[in-house]
């Protein structure tokens, strides 16, 4: 079979061209987000700074709830630091360290900040710290005391020089470095008892920090340094061991520490612990992946099945004629999955390679819009390619049968009768399910009128996706009606090839809708997928906008944080109606659905204090948001419906950091697109967090130009600060990295889907051979044939864009409804005409160039 | 492949190639194709089909030969009933059985000379007989084409090959589809002469439709067919006698 398969194959390459390039794109699409799925449950950083530790003991940084995938926390939990010395005890450890981060930033003799290897929210390190270091080069001796420090080698600064350093958002504080260590992302190291004093770590069980003579600190910062939230702790434990007894101490560590739910890390796994924060961006891309894999799947296998269908139909007399000389149905079936198996492994393999390379592509955009760290790699591995081969190769076979199923089922004398008109109704089977895909996806696009959320938005897309695959099974029925429609409509003295086209219409309902259905689908994708994403950020971006108070925003990136009483600073300076702090993070919300389970949901969170309502307006509808103090939450409407918590209420989350809490609700606003969907008061999220500073303080001024100027004056003179203005859109949630990932996405499809529609539509016309040869034997001019050819260019575009269009609308218009209160959605003007021009000339030109080349063909010789 | 043993065992010499009773066929729609026809074919003889458009001869070879089923009768292929069998065992049975010849010769375009004899063969999952293909292909002088594809062929070398196709699974009946109507005067002849020596040598059955008389003057026996019945059933015919009977039919 398969060596038949192959000659047939081999004699219509045109036709098959389309199908290889249908399962090259797949193939290729399918492996980069097999890719990226794979990435992220399993890349790993490298273990940086940790690399020198064989082994490494530090908290989960996950939530587990049963039967649900961990959820990522990425506020830094802490160990137990008693745990160093008992660990330290365990034969075959030759150094236990007990590291701690906290943020700290150097400043040269300008007082501009000099970037470390490491993150600045915790680049600041006890010198023991460097034990855990991969062969770290030491120039110097090590500090001493609380005036030394040592750098690492990155920063250009050399042994004794006199530098300022913040550290903890303490006053910038002058240190003379005593060593430069170079290493991979080496810091900046204090002596052990300073930088447990500095970073607030203190407590009576351990050591001397307490006790160190204290003549730098502020006052204020020393009265918090002794009792700060994480006191006793420490970030990590790194342990280094005696050759070839790794093994062994893993084991006696876990021994030791059952019980307590601290994870012990060796190899690459030790990278987990180097920034907590990495388990929230591998999720982000399981995320990523699984919210591209319906789509990926939706369009390749449509596509596939696309290009298979018009290449059997191409067939269908050859496959007639063997049924005639004995082939049985199931053998047609069998020899047409046969031969398009062979086509599709053929362009498997170079699909998959590509994939590999589009994924790479991705990373990088994603690393460009800081969405991924980007010293997180790509898991690399056969398994994306193994899943694409079963894919593909399944899709493959259950397209090729199914399109080959009415040929084979026909009764062997219409081979003999040499039928070459379609099976002359389309089943009903396929128009009804076809309608019905078409009703449920429009039943599914009311979701955005209940959910104002990223993934109520994107149920549009799907549903217009879906929308258009029911336009591909009714569609042979539909243009049947709309060719009958238009026959009927027709003056009897209308011109030949207007008469012949509307004859092709009716006769070739099939075929016709073979090519229309996939550019419908061009436009309902295009459509939607885009305005589903330009709609949510202009919903989202109004609610920032309205909902920002504030013109300035002051920060310090270069310093892991603000200095300690930079609020209060700003808040002095004349002009200045209110400043506040404002942070993020992540928690998880354990709630109930209708008595059912308890289910657990990842939510972000901004971190607010009272004073917050006058630089940022909720849009609180109940309640109080100024009674944002102690253990208090305020929700979005959405958040509150679905957590079933209204004020006054309890709601039971999980902090960043993976403390259990409780907290009332105090408000329900508005504006949960732009500012997410929970906000946390200061005091509650106080201690856990991974720095404990503030990342920014939003400001609201007189709006005089005095005032700015005062504020740039407040920023320049301390040492780390920026400020910028707001412009509305940037102090809430940044555009999300959905919008940036779906935009690429759309580019790589529309691709892939445009040149499968040239494909197909060069491969139907160029079937259509005999019949121009034998149109034109009957006296049609050439010319003639043209103009017929161009008329059903013009009706498959129009069908196309009016069926493409009608099938967008109603999600899009429920989209607006549900998102900016009007029934039609945000996007560029000029979306529109882009896809009808982009329609119509695919297909004037696919259609065109192939009807010229059968017209070059002797009429005689082309019906042969 | 369990197909090769679906058909059941040769029959024995005396049974009859085709046996038809009592044989109607009604298209939907209520047209009667053919109504009541009960028909013997011995072994080893060449029967000629007959008769105007529509009057039926194309539904009985459709039928007699498994491609269609009856709406109602019995229809025997060499022994074995094919009344009431699905499309699949139906085909199986052809292709064990029935060979065939269509006037536009359906040789598949995309395949070699040498691929299209073999196809039913290999379809039916069995192992060309080579001795017998040489045998054939020698005798139709088609043996320096093999490796050609049908179009670089005439259309009597094309047919030729469709002949050899035909018998390439030794099958019980040949069935011949207007077998000359596509060729020249010439090519006919050669093709004619093929089927008859096929029957006068080997001992092959042969049924033939065709509207030419001089072609079914070629057969031992010929049908003359009206309305769905059989209306005339000659031996030995001659080219002049059935011109007359269908002349006589079109005046009717």
């Amino acid at each position: 079979m398969l060596h038949f398969a192959w000659r047939m194959a081999a004699h219509r390459i045109t036709s098959l061209l389309a199908v290889a390039c249908a399962v090259l794109g797949g193939a290729a699409l399918i492996t980069t987000t097999g890719v990226l799925a794979e990435s992220g449950f399993s890349s790993q950083l490298p273990p940086g700074r940790l690399g020198g530790a064989n082994v490494v003991v530090a908290a989960d940084q996950e939530f587990h709830s049963s039967g649900e995938m961990p959820i990522a926390l990425p506020e830094r939990a802490t160990v137990p630091a008693e745990l160093v010395g008992r660990l330290a005890q365990l034969p075959g450890v030759t150094a236990a360290v007990g590291d701690i981060g906290f943020p700290t930033g150097l400043l040269d003799s300008h007082g501009t900040v000099v970037p470390v290897d490491d993150d600045p929210t915790s680049a600041g390190h006890g010198w023991s710290s460097t034990k855990l270091l991969s062969h770290p080069q030491v120039e110097g001796h090590a500090p001493t005391g609380s005036g030394e420090v040592a750098v690492a080698a990155g920063t250009g600064v050399r042994v004794g020089d006199r530098i300022e350093v913040i550290a903890n958002g303490r006053a910038a504080t002058p240190y003379r470095v005593s060593a430069v260590v170079q290493a991979p992302g080496a810091g900046v190291y204090f002596a052990d008892e300073t930088a447990v004093r500095l970073s607030g770590r203190g407590s009576e069980d351990s050591g001397g920090a307490t006790t160190t003579a204290d003549g730098t600190a502020s006052g204020t910062a020393t009265s918090t340094d002794k009792t700060g939230p994480r006191a006793g702790t420490v970030d990590l434990i790194g342990l280094r061991t005696k050759p070839g007894t790794e093994k062994w101490v893993v084991s006696a560590v876990q021994n030791r520490l059952e019980g307590t739910g601290l994870k012990v890390l060796t190899g690459a796994d030790r990278g987990d612990a180097v920034a907590p924060g990495i388990g929230s961006a591998r999720s982000l891309l399981i995320l990523l992946s699984t919210s591209l894999a319906g789509i990926v799947l939706l369009i390749t296998g449509f596509v596939t099945a696309g290009a298979l269908g018009v290449t059997i139909a191409g067939q269908r007399r050859d496959l007639a004629l063997m049924r005639a000389v004995g082939a049985t149905p199931r053998q047609i079936r069998r020899l047409a999955a046969a031969q398009s198996s062979v086509v599709a492994a053929v362009a498997l393999v170079p699909g998959v390679g590509l994939g590999y390379v589009l994924a790479g592509q991705f990373r990088t955009i994603l690393t460009a819009h800081d969405v991924l760290p980007a010293e997180l790699p790509l898991t690399v591995s056969p398994l994306p390619a193994l899943a694409t081969l079963l894919l593909m190769g399944a899709a493959v076979q259950v397209s090729a049968r199914c399109a080959a199923w009415r040929t084979s089922r026909m009764p062997a004398t219409e081979a003999v009768a040499e039928s070459r008109v379609e099976p002359r109704k389309p089943s009903k089977a396929r128009t009804s399910g076809g309608l019905v895909l078409i009703l449920g996806a429009f039943t599914l696009s009311v979701t955005p009128l209940f959910a104002r959320t990223a993934i109520g938005a994107s149920t549009t897309s799907m549903a217009g996706i879906l929308a258009a695959i029911g336009l591909a099974l009714a569609g042979p029925a539909l243009v049947k009606g709309m060719g009958n429609a238009m026959a009927r409509r027709l003056r009897p003295r209308v011109a030949a090839p207007t008469w012949l086209a509307v004859a092709n219409i009716r006769g070739y309902a099939q075929r016709l809708s073979g090519v229309v259905s996939p550019l419908a689908m061009a436009v309902v994708f295009v459509l939607t997928y885009t305005l589903a994403q330009t709609t949510v950020m202009a919903a989202t971006s109004d609610d920032t906008r309205t909902g920002t108070l504030a013109q300035y925003r002051v920060s310090a990136p270069g310093l892991g944080g603000l200095p300690t009483g930079t609020a209060d600073a700003v808040r002095k300076v004349p002009g200045v109606r209110a400043a506040a702090a404002v942070g993020s993070t992540t928690v998880v919300v354990q709630y109930k659905e209708f008595g059912s389970a308890p289910t657990t949901e990842e939510a972000d969170a901004q971190i607010l204090s009272p004073g917050a309502a006058g630089v940022i307006d909720l849009g609180v509808k109940e309640g109080d948001p100024n009674r944002l103090t102690g253990a208090t939450v305020a929700l979005s409407d959405e958040a509150a419906r679905s957590f079933g918590a209204g004020v006054g209420e309890r709601v039971r989350l999980v902090l960043g950091d993976g403390t259990p809490v409780q907290a009332k609700v105090v408000a329900v606003y508005d504006r949960g697109l732009g500012f997410g969907p929970v906000v946390l008061s200061r005091d509650l999220a106080a201690g856990h967090t991974s720095t404990n500073l503030d990342p920014s303080v939003l400001v609201r001024t007189d709006g005089s130009a005095a005032a700015e100027h005062r504020i740039a004056q407040l920023v320049a003179s301390r040492p780390g600060l920026t400020f910028a203005p707001t412009d509305g859109a940037d102090t809430g949630q940044d555009t999300p990295p959905q919008v940036w990932v779906n935009l690429a996405v759309v580019v790589v499809l529309l691709g892939y889907l445009l040149l499968s529609i040239a494909n197909k539509l060069v491969a139907a016309t160029s079937q259509r051979r005999g019949e121009i040869g034998a149109l034109r034997l009957v006296g049609t001019t050439p010319r003639q044939v043209r103009a017929m050819m161009r008329r059903e260019a013009a009706v498959i575009a129009a069908t196309a864009l009016v069926t493409g269009l009608v099938l967008s609308a109603v999600p899009l218009a429920l989209l607006g409804q549900g998102f900016l209160g009007r029934p039609w959605p945000a996007g560029p003007v000029w979306l529109l005409p882009a896809i009808a021009a982009t329609v119509v000339v695919t297909a004037f030109v696919t259609i065109e160039f192939p009807t010229r080349r059968a017209l070059r063909t002797p009429p005689a010789s082309a019906v042969r | 492949m369990s197909t090769r043993f679906a058909a059941g065992p040769a029959a024995s010499p005396t049974t009859p190639a085709i046996a038809l009773d009592h044989v109607a066929k009604t298209y939907a729609g209520g047209v009667h194709a053919l109504a009541d026809v009960s028909l013997t074919v011995p072994r080893g003889t060449f029967l000629a089909v007959m008769g105007p458009s529509g009057s039926g001869k194309s539904t009985l070879m459709h039928c007699a030969a498994g491609l269609d089923s009856p709406t109602s009768g019995s229809i025997r292929i060499d022994g074995h009933e094919i009344a009431g069998l699905n499309e699949t065992r139906r085909t199986e049975l052809r292709r064990e059985r029935v060979g065939f010849v269509f006037q536009a010769y359906n040789l598949i375009p995309s395949l070699s000379i040498a691929d299209n004899i073999t196809l039913p063969l290999r379809l039916a999952g069995r192992r060309p007989d080579d001795q017998w293909l040489h045998t054939l292909v020698n005798r139709v002088g088609l043996a320096d084409r093999l490796t050609h594809r049908p179009a670089e062929l005439s259309g009597g070398q094309q047919q030729r090959a469709a002949v050899v196709r035909a018998l390439a699974a030794k099958p019980a009946v040949v069935f011949a589809d207007e077998p000359t109507g596509a060729l020249d005067l010439r090519s006919a002849h050669q093709v004619l002469d093929l089927l008859r020596d096929l029957v006068d040598e080997l001992g092959q059955t042969v049924v033939m439709v065709t509207h030419d008389p001089a072609a079914a003057a070629r057969a031992h026996r010929a049908l003359v067919m009206a309305d769905g019945q059989v209306v005339e059933s000659l031996d030995n015919p001659t080219a002049p006698e059935l011109a007359d009977r269908l002349v006589a039919l079109g005046e009717k």
